[in-house]
């Protein structure tokens, strides 16, 4: 079987056995879609973003569709990291795939506090570092060097309308792989007389999606994962071919997982063990 | 357990403000539970019942619903049944509380109770259901805010007719906008002096995209805590908001 390298550039590497990935937010924190979705399907589980302190939920409405496509806010609301470490840690263990926690870039002190805090966790492989929209390069490299003093492998997802200025340097600084990118902003109004501003999901992104990684796959020298609009196979294929190593699946996950094909969702977890050196590696 | 099925629909009639959609589904939710259904739009959307049948369940969709533009026999991808519906064991004394919106949302639990009284309140009369619609083992009281049929008025007044009912009620049933829970909640307590767990239960309708519980769309604040109505309800213990 051969493995995918995420993080080709970090000493101990982040394989993972599939290219598919659950973009952060669409399936939680470890095991709450078991009964939905087969696990072994996925390359790696890339958990709900969390932030070091407890954030609470946006007011509703969160969500307006339109057509194809949706805006959803939710304000990102988790319970702080440590309470997540507290209830998940257990789960991650049991599912045998490598886990990649999605950090809310707040600020790089907390980015430094919770990587240093993940170190201790053993199933954790790497961390994914959820960029705000209108970071500035200075920031992004600002987290990033934060995210790297821990050691763990590092992928920084790019906001969507920055990947111009902030993926060639955050390649430069040694960012192991990027997310390209994360969902564009949008603004929809609710019927209610008010607007609702938040992040917009829709398969009609796909070419957006396609472009990007296509441009950025053959000028940087990390691996880019490949996130926005992928609503098939055929679609997850196609971001293969212009040069993601990975993809990340998010709202079609909502509507129907057996797409992606794979056996009985629930099904005991029969994904091969990650190689000794990811095992004895992920936590220096 | 949950599970994928098809959801196939069977019959479709006017029932106004409603249209009335009989659905055929291997596995129907429960009063109170729901069905993610895949309508072709880019999120799933739940499907309460309003009526469990032999065959599956009939559902009260909105005019313009995906359902209510459809022809009998097509069929739909659904997954459930998913959530925690209506608690309640043999009462013999029931109450159900809802708006001119949501009745249907209650009207499974119509033979629940051997003495079933709905209260309904509705802006006016044009909003609410014919009275043909309504079953005659259950007595209906209707508040409108203009008093075109019923009392006039609306349920947390301080002369509602809810507060005798409560204090006769075994069990209350509510399917009403959320942001009235905390006030019928402190109308609960005034009349009942230490009503027990679920003594009375509140549904919260709303987008409910994932059903697992990780989309976070669904999240609700009952005194500062905040809950997923997707599997911690959609049916709460309505004192928990008060």
């Amino acid at each position: 079987m051969e493995w995918i390298e995420l993080a080709p550039r970090h000493k101990y590497g982040l394989p993972i056995a599939t290219p598919f990935l659950p973009a952060a937010g669409t399936i939680g924190y470890s095991d709450e879609a078991w009964d939905w979705l087969d696990y072994r399907l996925l390359g790696a589980l890339i958990t709900h973003p969390v932030s070091w302190h407890p954030r609470s939920a946006a007011a509703p409405p969160r969500v307006v569709t339109r057509g194809t496509g949706f805006i959803i806010h939710t304000g990102l609301p988790n319970p702080g990291l440590p309470a997540v470490i507290r209830h998940h840690q257990e789960a991650w263990k049991r599912l045998k795939l490598p886990v990649i926690v999605h950090l809310i870039a707040t600020t790089p002190e907390e980015t430094a506090r919770a990587c240093e805090t993940l170190t201790q966790v053993t199933s954790v492989a790497g961390v994914e570092l959820g960029l705000a929209d209108g970071t500035r390069p200075a920031q992004a490299l600002a987290h990033l060097a934060a995210a790297q003093a821990s050691g763990l492998p590092v992928i920084v997802r790019v906001p969507f309308r920055q990947v111009d200025d902030l993926a060639p340097a955050l390649a430069r600084a040694g960012a192991d792989a990027l997310t390209l990118t994360a969902p564009p902003r949008g603004l929809l109004p609710t019927g209610r007389g008010v607007h609702l501003r938040g992040r917009l999901f829709d398969p009609a992104l796909l070419p957006l999606t396609l472009q990007t990684v296509a441009y950025w796959a053959s000028r940087l020298e990390v691996p880019i994962l490949a996130c926005g609009g992928i609503s098939s196979l055929e679609d997850a294929q196609a971001c293969l071919e212009v040069g993601a190593v990975a993809v990340q699946g998010d709202a079609l996950l909502w509507r129907d997982s057996r797409w992606l094909g794979g056996g009985q969702p629930g099904a005991p977890p029969t994904a091969p063990s990650a190689p000794e050196s990811q095992e004895s590696g992920v936590n220096p | 357990m949950p599970r994928h099925q098809t959801l196939t629909l069977r019959e479709l009639r006017p029932a106004p403000p409603f249209w009335l959609a009989a659905c055929e589904a291997a596995l129907a939710p429960g009063a109170g539970q729901y069905l993610l259904v895949d309508f072709g739009g880019p999120l799933r959307e739940a499907v309460f019942p309003a009526q469990l049948t032999a065959e599956g369940f009939l559902c009260a969709v909105p005019v313009g619903h995906p359902l209510a533009r459809s022809l009998p026999g097509a069929s739909f991808p659904a997954y459930g049944p998913l959530g925690r519906g209506f608690r309640l064991d043999e009462v013999t004394r029931l109450l159900l509380v809802a708006e001119a919106t949501s009745w249907p949302l209650v009207q499974p639990l119509f033979t629940a109770g051997a003495e079933v009284v709905l209260v309904l309140e509705a802006l006016t009369r044009t909003q609410l259901p014919s009275m043909t619609q309504l079953p005659p083992n259950v007595e209906v009281m209707v508040l409108t805010r203009d008093g075109s049929l019923g009392q006039m008025g609306y349920l947390e007044q301080s002369d509602s007719p809810l507060r005798e009912l409560v204090r006769w009620a075994e069990r209350v049933a509510l399917a009403c906008d959320p942001e009235r829970y905390p006030a019928l909640a402190a109308l609960v307590r005034e009349v009942r002096l230490h009503p027990l767990p679920d003594f009375a239960q509140a549904l919260v309708q709303g987008p409910m995209p994932c059903g697992m519980g990780v989309c976070d769309v669904c999240r609700i604040t009952i005194q500062g805590r905040e809950r997923l109505s997707c599997v911690e309800g959609p049916v709460f213990d309505l004192l928990e908001w008060g």
